[in-house]
């Protein structure tokens, strides 16, 4: 017995041994690792970001023209333009980590709910709407939800006539505010002296806050993970327990489900290296190299999770109440997708990536 | 005849057997060090690291724990408001998770929805209860940031001076020595003011630490110093409003809260001007600033309660490089210079029968929840019960190698003024000043050891 136990492990050596060439499995595994961190950084990450300012920049020049001519053609303009630039926002909650947390940014821009009351005060007030003003107000005042409500009001019923003055001064300063947010988010990422996209391609090799590359990719898909549970468990589950619409987010839009399902269009972006058209090495090649049926697995469960985004066909604060089963279909998606990302993609990037 | 007594002494035999075999722990090496908190331990080293239930709860306690967590990242907003309803009139924060960043510490900044530091305010004295003597007009608490129509109580304003500290071996570190003033009170501040300035502290653990039997507590404590190794820690006893009883405390910087239920409540109402059945008084209640809305109280009691459970059952993350051999040897070093006659390595918590985590776990904490005078520098001169202006409580050390991850940029004791592990080290005094002697004279790499065992807490 134990002869045939030293044999395996004499062969096993030498097959070991055998396969060390430059291209060897182990070697291009290797290479896979830095080029995915380089592809998640340039084709995911840095794009989504610069998207996103470019998309608040032409958010402010709406709101302009929505100050100069209140007419609805340019109401609608504005609308499109704030769901526009919220598909990129919720696309980049996919990977919701660095400075868009450790600066805060995206409570700056995405606080909720609604605080109604100081609103009102704020709009019957003589106080100055400058921006200067509007950035030291408290979050609730700032940001994505103030300008939802003003633009859209219940369920998208707002006209142009109907905002008043004071609401269009207040949102160009929200709007040049939202976007000066945005440009800090993107210059945190591709600029000194944070740079994080240099931090993250250079985990293991210098990065002063990823020493390794596990780290790095440990931060990545611990953010898959926590956009699944926080759509999953948080926006939708919340609400639909409750059956409390006034607990849903993005109400006046309409938008919450669309926000749902980019989240995961962006966790899917991450795991694939996807941007638009472009596509890199993604953590997708990194498993279906040692395990393709896991890949497939991860690869149909977000497919099966975003497709089901689909079914509900009217506003999420109805849909608690008069589409539970397929709302619950949907969280159901989710948590099996969190399940195989926590339970077999965490255990992977454990095994495999070691320096 | 025989038999019997045969039997009798087999009987007396294995009793025998069964008295020397008496149940007693497992020696120190049979544990795994990088459970820190015992089967409350938790393996993960990202962002996210503290923000993660124990194992083991029922799904009744899951769902608890997850409408906790939901709770504690929501923000809330003036009222009267459809959901979130009861912020101020006037608060320092409008959510927990603003202040707790990812359950951890925050930014040591004030007057932004952003920053985690907060004020503690009083007079010379004492109320009733042996507690701090509130300002009239302000409380026990500066509330810095106020609803549109209100004003802040005052602005607190933070700057910094370097200092440089130089080690025996000639090299040498810089200190931020803090100034705190404050301008634009809505009215006078008395000239008596004491203040004390204090960071939000990580969440994580504090089931555990709850959990600590109160005799393990009081054994660690050595009023007079009989050991003579000049730390002399005691507890802290405070008002729980609860039972009406003075108990030991437990949480807050100077261990002046004895139960996470009064903790979070008290947060809930001094931080962001929620009423709740546990303080059910608006916090600025008499003054000329309260709403005089008949709301109170805010916050249904099941969310206090949600909340309370969240961070009662937050894990503990595990510990990292335990096998490093820098980190074991730093680990003697910690206890050579003994910063662990202070921060206790392991405690064994108590039995909880409800939440099996929690139960008679073997604990890497790092603190002995007594309070300690830790100097002139660390002073702020604001006594609470029966901690006085230079003490404070032992800060657990669990979680502290992962504040750069869950915070971006770390920031170290009460009011963050420290940048680093070595900063936090070199600022200790009073009964830490013989460890801080001894760290300054070890040679560099040693130091370097001690700080890479702490950063695998």
């Amino acid at each position: 017995m134990k002869k045939t136990i030293l044999a395996i492990l004499i062969l096993s050596a030498g097959l070991t041994a055998c396969k060390k060439d430059s291209d060897s499995p182990e070697d291009n595994f290797d290479s896979l690792k830095t080029t995915v961190l380089a592809d998640f950084t340039n084709i995911v990450a840095l794009p989504t970001y610069q998207q996103l300012n470019n998309k608040a920049i032409y958010f402010n020049t709406t709101i302009q023209s929505l100050n100069n001519n209140a007419t609805e053609a340019n109401l609608t303009a504005a609308k499109e333009a704030w769901k526009d630039m919220r598909s990129t926002w919720e696309q980049s909650e996919g990977f919701l980590f660095g400075p868009v947390e450790d600066n805060d940014y995206d409570p700056h821009m995405d606080t909720w709910p609604t605080d109604y009351v100081q609103m009102d005060s704020l709009m019957n007030s003589a106080n100055p709407l400058t921006l200067t003003y509007i950035q030291a107000l408290t979050l609730s005042l700032r940001g994505y939800h103030p300008l939802e409500y003003i633009l859209f009001g219940n369920h998208g019923s707002r006209t142009a006539a109907s905002i008043t003055e004071r609401q269009k001064t207040y949102m160009l300063s929200l709007t040049t505010d939202l976007q000066q947010t945005c440009e800090a988010l993107y210059q945190s990422w591709s600029a000194a002296p944070v740079n994080y996209a240099n931090q993250i391609i250079n985990a293991g090799n210098g990065s002063t806050i990823y020493s390794t590359k596990k780290d790095a990719y440990l931060a990545i898909v611990g953010a898959m993970v926590a956009i699944c549970e926080e759509v999953g468990e948080g926006k939708m589950k919340e609400p639909f327990d409750a059956m409390d619409p006034n607990l849903v987010e993005s109400p006046y839009s309409g938008n919450s489900i669309a926000d749902f399902k980019n989240n995961i269009i962006g966790l899917q972006n991450v795991y694939l290296s996807r941007m638009g058209n472009t596509t890199g090495k993604g953590i997708s090649n990194l498993v279906a190299s040692k395990n393709i049926s896991l890949d497939n697995q991860i690869k149909n469960q977000i497919q099966t999770a975003i497709n089901s985004f689909d079914n509900i066909s009217m506003f999420y604060e109805d849909a608690i109440i008069h589409q539970r089963p397929l709302c619950q279909q949907t969280m159901t998606a989710l948590g099996t997708l969190k399940n195989t990302l926590e339970n077999q993609l965490l255990p992977f990037i454990i095994q495999y990536i070691n320096d | 005849m025989k038999k019997t007594l045969i039997l009798c002494l087999i009987s007396g035999f294995v009793l025998a057997l069964t008295q020397c075999n008496k149940a007693s722990f497992f020696s120190e090496d049979g544990f795994d060090e990088r459970l820190a908190g015992g089967m409350a331990t938790v393996f993960d080293e990202t962002s996210k690291a503290f923000t993660h239930p124990v194992t083991g709860l029922t799904d009744r306690q899951k769902t608890v724990h997850e409408l906790g967590d939901a709770a504690f990242e929501q923000t809330f907003v003036a009222a009267p408001a459809p959901v979130n309803s009861g912020l101020g009139p006037v608060f320092n924060n409008v959510s927990c998770i603003s202040c707790h960043h990812n359950d951890g510490k925050g930014t040591p900044t004030a007057g932004q929805t952003t920053s985690s530091l907060l004020v503690r305010l009083g007079i010379p004295g004492m109320d009733a209860w042996g507690g701090n003597l509130p300002v009239p007009g302000f409380g026990s608490q500066l509330q810095d940031l106020a609803i549109l129509g209100k004003q802040p109580e005052a602005t607190v304003n933070i700057s910094y001076t370097e200092q440089t500290i130089t080690y025996p071996d000639g090299s040498s570190a810089s200190l931020r020595i803090p100034s705190y003033t404050f301008t634009n009170p809505y009215q006078p501040l008395p000239a008596n003011l004491l203040t004390s300035p204090r960071m939000a502290p990580p969440v994580f653990g504090v089931g555990l630490l709850q959990n600590i039997p109160e005799a393990t507590v009081l054994s660690f404590a050595d009023e007079n110093d009989a050991n003579g190794d000049g730390i002399s820690g005691r507890p802290n006893f405070v008002y729980n409003p609860q039972t009406g009883r003075t108990e030991l405390g437990r949480f807050g910087l100077k261990a002046n809260v004895s139960t996470l239920a009064i903790q979070v409540a008290s947060a809930f109402n001094h931080d962001m001007g929620i009423t709740n059945y546990i303080v059910p008084v608006e916090s600025c209640a008499g003054q000329s600033q309260a709403d005089n809305l008949q709301d109170d109280p805010e916050l249904p009691d099941s969310i206090l309660n949600y909340v309370t459970f969240y961070v009662e059952t937050l894990a503990v993350p595990a510990r990292r490089n335990v096998t490093d051999p820098d980190v074991k040897a730093g680990g003697t070093l910690f206890k050579q210079i003994n910063c662990s006659g202070c921060h206790k390595p392991v405690i064994q918590t108590g039995a909880d029968l409800s939440i099996s985590a929690l139960n008679n776990q073997r604990i890497q904490p790092f603190t002995d929840l007594l309070l300690h005078d830790m100097g002139e520098g660390l002073a702020d001169g604001r006594p609470d019960f029966r901690a006085t202006g230079r003490e404070w409580r032992t800060a657990p050390l669990w979680g502290i190698g992962l504040f750069q991850k869950t915070n971006g940029t770390p920031f170290y004791l009460h009011d963050g003024r420290a940048r680093t592990i070595e900063e936090a080290i070199l600022w200790h005094g009073g009964e830490a000043e013989n460890s801080r002697n001894e760290f300054m004279h070890l040679p560099v790499a040693d130091r370097n050891r001690l700080i890479k065992f702490i950063q695998s807490l």
